[in-house]
């Protein structure tokens, strides 16, 4: 995955209004920090961030030019989002080195097709796991190809590119290959359903009563 | 249908619950692949949450999952019919889950994403507030 280079601007004014003040003005409020360095404050402008973390995922490297100075590399750490607008409302950066190893989530792809009648159950989307800075897989790969019903997919199993260690415990579960419930068995449970509902309406108009 | 088994003393007639704000938890998508979520405040019955899972589950038929993400916990009294005021509270009526915007309410797992959405959008005409489809973002932080 290769770094993007953005531009940065230093904050002076924190809080939150001047935190609303630097959104409005189609920023976002951002912390730099890591390595012993003292955290910065700084704005990074919205829409090129959002545009990187929708290409290159969540993972994704920055080259930060701070107003001018030094480029520093960093990876989001957190990302605050609201929930309504999915704007990002604060972004926290880590600083990495060039050849440092980190711990990273990545998402798991699940390919092929489990047999017949059954259902792919997922239990961890993402693994965690420990590369170069530089080169973080943007995903991995678990093959659930003629899996049988009863079956599962543990970390184990998912194919790791090179430079990549699963930090991960190599027995967490990442999908499960359930049987599929039948047509008939989906009926008997809304057949069920229905009697156990209409008990329960005159126990509760005479606990009313 | 979803409801506590027995409300603890002095929960079993609650004042309102608060409708103002936005969800400060549960608004994303965490055990399915897709979810509803609620773009307005509302006070879901555990009537419209059955009837929403219905819908749901009956389209899908199988081959998927359903999470329902909210519990009716609340207790909304009303007054009977033709009664002068008065007279203290009147009896439990509903269960209701109070929803505020930004709030998952039900998450799907199917392979096929536009039965899903189907399904979903079968689900959200039973419920009485305005909601979207949302997917899960993969590593989110």
């Amino acid at each position: 995955m290769s770094e993007v280079k953005i531009s940065a601007e230093p904050r002076t004014e924190f809080g939150k209004g001047g935190a609303r003040r630097t959104r409005r003005a189609g920023k976002v409020p951002a912390v730099l920090y890591g390595h012993g360095e003292k955290p910065q404050h700084i704005a990074l402008p919205a829409r090129e961030f959002a545009a990187a973390i929708r290409h290159g995922g969540l993972n994704q490297i920055f080259a930060i030019d701070i107003a001018g100075a030094a480029t520093t590399l960093a990876l989001a750490k957190a990302i605050q989002r609201d929930p309504i607008r999915d704007t990002f409302e604060h972004v926290d950066l880590i600083i990495v080195k060039r050849g440092e190893k980190v711990t990273v989530e990545v998402p798991v792809h699940l390919v092929g097709e489990a047999a017949r009648g059954t259902l792919v159950v997922t239990e961890n989307q993402t693994l965690t796991v420990n590369a170069e800075a530089l080169h973080l897989p943007e995903y991995l790969e678990a093959s659930i190809e003629g899996l049988e019903g009863g079956s599962r997919v543990t970390a184990a199993d998912v194919t790791l590119p090179g430079g990549t260690e699963l930090a991960a415990d190599p027995e967490l579960v990442i999908a499960m290959v359930t049987v599929a419930p039948s047509a008939e068995q989906l009926e008997g449970e809304t057949a069920e359903e229905a009697p156990a509902e209409a008990a329960e309406e005159p126990a509760e108009a005479a606990a009313q009563a | 249908m979803l409801m506590p088994r027995k409300p603890p003393k002095g929960f079993r007639k609650p004042h309102h619950p608060s409708r103002t704000g936005a969800s400060k938890g549960g608004n994303r998508v965490v055990f399915g692949e897709f979810g509803i979520q609620a773009l307005e405040p509302a006070y879901v019955t555990n009537r419209q949450i059955e009837s929403a899972r219905i819908a749901m589950t009956r389209h899908i038929k199988r081959g998927g999952k359903v999470w329902i993400t909210v519990f009716p916990d609340q207790a909304l009294t009303k007054k009977p019919a033709e009664t002068r005021m008065g007279s203290g509270k009147g009896s439990p009526e509903w269960w209701v889950a109070n929803v505020k915007p930004g709030r998952v309410l039900f998450e799907m797992s199917f392979p096929n994403e536009t039965i899903a959405r189907e399904a979903m959008r079968r689900a959200i005409h039973k419920l009485p507030m305005k909601c979207r489809i949302v997917t899960r973002e993969v590593g989110e932080v």
